[in-house]
């Protein structure tokens, strides 16, 4: 099925995709897709969320089959039935969700599932080709520390180097810079330059185009299943087309920031610190916000943007410092903060709603205290449902069910619904977790223009992110974050990805400028 | 209470803590092999006891090794359905588990007590003789603590050796721990969950009977309802106790064993104590040990959930 191994890998183009179709269900997410990826280069495949790539890479990995449509690899025709019968072919899919084990070593998973490994595990020489290989690359990749305990970026570079050991002749990277800060991101640009150097084509898929006229030879653009573009020189491609085509839509690309109006300060948070097991925590964190003023606390995920969270709903304890509402101090008391109008949509939807309760429950969730739609602590379905169904309509969950339940809805409908609950009265302040992180586009300009609503109606909002499209779309002012401190803070306007990308990896010392 | 100070008494606990172990060294093993595949498996009392009864129920016509070894297939049989149900048809493991342990203290009773009155002769096997290594029991005092044990016993020693090469050196231990701790990073690696989670659990089942067959051929002799009286269930808190290493499960077994030797032994010092209370001993210590240990200890990730592969 796959590839004989005797065949002159120089002969033939390392893969050719032709007609390749993919049906899931009533969605068809592949349609009659061609496809080249040339010897030596790198090709960056393009498109919005949900357009097909990551299925085509998987299609291409063999962890799942075409419909339709036939594919050769380095001039063999190529149909692999499982991402082991693909890898033995030489491919190797680094995926988005990064596939090491967690609880293992970088040498351990080296072996696990390694084509053709002895069944004794051999922990020196694991270990010596680890270090072999992260030398030839001038990495940096600790062969015996679990990957639980390295930074993603390090593990990200583990897997690919893994890859590379097991022999990989062709390497398909699906959205590998989406967690990575600017720094980290140039380092893999570099490792991606390398590997092409020493002949493996790389297919690269994004849907971040900054970073591609950099890294990329050529890209094709995919939207709705279908090629829109196949395989245009980088270098002579407009950007500002591309997404364009990507999109199909452009004014759900422009922001429209509009002109607030900045109040008097809402939200003070003066030696903020918190301690947690479980994450990095924060320390001694000074900032105010103003009413129509909204923060954007950036940095890269697990820098102590949950502990940050979490102190200015009221829900975690604080090690010491205040968190003050209107001159109220809410430090550490969730029912203080929703008294206070502290209103939260929480990073993690599954978390953020009770996924298990009713769309009616979940949307009238902040009054169950307040004895608004109970008597004698009996509730009133009937008012419940009637006050959600007016919420649902003014939010436009979709569907305007009030019964279904919560875990029924898709993504984009269930942070609308977190809306609903939260943003039902103008809240003084609004704390906006990553607040259209995996949403469609139509979906995340609704959520956009919650913020700028919530802002406009006189609330202190803060946006914590690691997406800086999001933060330049919504914010005023920048904050950043790196283990758990504030390394920089600028005015939107000042915003360069060089100093951004210092302060995001800790590479300024200016913690003086946070308190200004 | 001068025997408190003499090096016999202590001796003696240690021996006879090594002996009480011996079931609770064999279950522990394979569950956590289990556990570390991901599998809660709660049927292990379940798995020791149809061991011990069917043990016996061999070796008495024939021999004692044969019937050990029939006895831990049939702790495998019974972890088969845990397989069955809970594995490959997405069962919850906590009711299935205690299922198999309900289903294995009922359905050996109920055969003892038809058999026994059919029958009409108690069923019995004469409890092994002592294998001392030479030289080890020639060392002063740590000779008499590992003096006059069975094989059962230096077969559990054995075991706990190759157990952890197994877990720690070999591509299926890894496995094992992979599909435990991430088993969708597992799959995507080309590691087949299923057939891992599988196989461990049938190890668990296979060392779980063993661990029942050497209660009854090694130390008890005769069959009695819930013979195992919840050794499945401590074997349980030594690995939870052991944060699911083997070594530490080998260990935490003896200390169990060892308290429970101490309670008897104090029995004979101070007489004006029920026994009942001296029994409590191993309980106590092994809370202790939970609370402190539970600072550490970190259970697989994926314990306890079922894995549905994406097609």
């Amino acid at each position: 099925m796959t590839s004989e191994p005797g065949a002159d890998p120089a002969t033939g183009t390392p893969l050719s995709v032709r007609g390749v179709s993919r049906r899931f269900g009533s969605v068809q997410a592949l349609a009659n897709v061609d496809f080249t990826l040339e010897a030596g280069e790198i090709h960056a495949l393009v498109g919005e969320n949900g357009a097909g790539k990551s299925t085509l890479a998987k299609i291409v990995a063999g962890s799942i089959r075409s419909d339709s449509g036939s594919m050769s690899l380095f001039g063999q025709p190529y149909r692999p039935t499982s991402r082991r019968e693909g890898a033995a072919a030489g491919v190797a899919h680094v995926r988005q969700q990064l596939s090491l084990v967690r609880g293992l070593t970088v040498a351990q998973n080296l072996q696990l599932g390694r084509p053709g490994a002895p069944a004794i595990f051999n922990a020196a020489s694991a270990r010596a080709e680890v270090e072999r290989w992260s030398d030839e690359f001038s990495l940096s990749v600790p062969a015996e520390t679990l990957v639980d305990d390295m930074p993603l970026a390090v593990r990200q570079q583990a897997e690919i180097l893994i890859a590379v050991a097991w022999g990989a002749r062709l390497l398909i990277l699906d959205e590998p810079s989406s967690a990575l800060g600017p720094l980290e991101t140039k380092a893999l640009i570099a490792l991606c330059h390398r590997l092409r150097s020493e002949g493996t084509p790389i297919l690269y898929i994004s849907h971040r185009l900054p970073e591609l006229a950099e890294l990329a030879d050529r890209l094709t653009v995919l939207r709705a299943g279908r090629v829109v573009v196949e395989g245009a020189d980088v270098r002579a491609a407009d950007l500002r087309e591309v997404a364009t085509l990507m999109i199909g839509d452009v004014s759900l690309l422009e922001v429209n920031r509009p002109e607030i109006e900045r109040g008097t300060t809402r939200l003070t948070v003066t030696d903020l610190s918190v301690s947690s097991t479980q994450e990095i925590g924060c320390h001694g964190l000074n900032f105010e916000v103003a009413g129509g003023e909204i923060l954007g606390v950036v940095g890269i995920a697990g820098n102590g943007q949950d502990s940050l969270a979490k102190a200015l709903t009221g829900q975690a304890k604080l090690a010491s410092g205040h968190v003050v509402v209107d001159g109220e101090d809410i430090s550490g008391s969730a029912r203080q903060a929703i008294a206070a109008g502290v209103a939260h949509l929480h990073e993690d939807r599954s978390t953020g709603l009770a996924a298990a309760f009713t769309v009616a429950d979940n949307a009238t969730a902040r009054h169950v205290r307040s004895g608004r739609f109970t008597r004698f602590g009996v509730r009133l379905a009937d008012k419940i449902a009637r006050h959600a169904g007016e919420l649902v309509e003014r939010f436009q969950v979709r569907p305007p069910d009030p019964a279904a339940r919560a875990s029924s809805l898709s993504g984009g409908n269930q942070q609308k619904l977190m809306a609903a609950r939260e943003l039902e009265k103008n809240p003084t302040v609004l704390v906006a977790h990553g607040p259209t992180k995996g949403l469609d586009p139509e979906a995340a300009k609704a959520m956009r223009d919650r913020c700028f609503a919530a802002a406009q109606a006189g609330g202190a909002v803060v946006v914590i992110s690691a997406d800086l499209d999001e933060v330049s779309d919504l914010a005023h002012r920048v904050v950043v974050l790196y283990r758990g401190r504030v390394t920089d803070a600028f005015p939107i306007e000042d915003m360069t990805s060089e100093r951004l990308g210092a302060a995001m990896a800790g590479l300024t010392e200016t913690m003086e400028a946070a308190s200004g | 209470m001068s025997q408190l100070l003499e090096a016999t008494f202590w001796s003696a606990t240690v021996a006879g803590g090594l002996r009480l172990a011996t079931p609770l060294i064999y279950a522990s093993i394979g569950e956590t092999f289990a556990q570390r595949a991901g599998v809660l498996n709660l049927g292990l009392e379940g798995y020791m006891i149809i061991g011990a009864l069917t043990s016996l129920y061999v070796a008495d016509p024939t021999a004692a090794p044969l019937g050990f070894l029939v006895g831990g297939l049939a702790g495998m049989g019974l972890a088969l359905i845990m397989v069955l149900l809970s594995i490959r048809l997405f069962a919850n493991q906590v009711v299935v588990g205690f299922g198999l342990t309900i289903l294995g203290i009922g359905t050996t009773g109920y055969i003892f007590h038809v058999t026994t009155d059919v029958g009409g002769r108690d069923r019995q096997v004469s409890l092994p003789s002592e294998i001392d290594i030479p030289l080890l029991s020639d060392i002063p005092w740590l000779g008499d603590a590992v003096f006059g044990h069975s094989w059962y016993t230096w077969l559990s020693l054995g075991l706990v050796l190759v157990a952890g090469f197994v877990a720690s050196r070999t591509i299926f231990g890894l496995e094992v721990k992979a599909v435990g701790e991430d088993p969708d990073a597992a799959a995507a690696k080309g590691v087949d969950v299923l057939r891992i989670r599988t196989q461990a659990t049938l190890i668990s089942g296979f060392l779980g009977g063993l661990g029942g067959a050497a209660l009854m051929l090694g130390s008890v002799g005769r069959f009695q309802p819930y013979l195992t009286a919840n050794r499945g269930f401590i074997a349980l808190i030594v690995i939870i106790m052991a944060s699911w290493s083997i070594w530490g499960a080998a260990v935490g077994a003896f200390v169990f064993g060892f308290f429970e030797a101490l309670g008897f032994n104090l029995n004979n010092v101070f007489v004006d104590v029920p026994i009942e209370g001296l029994n409590t001993i191993p309980f106590f210590v092994a809370l202790v040990i939970l609370t402190v240990s539970a600072r550490w200890a970190r259970m697989p990730r994926g314990l306890g959930e079922n894995y549905v592969p994406t097609v």
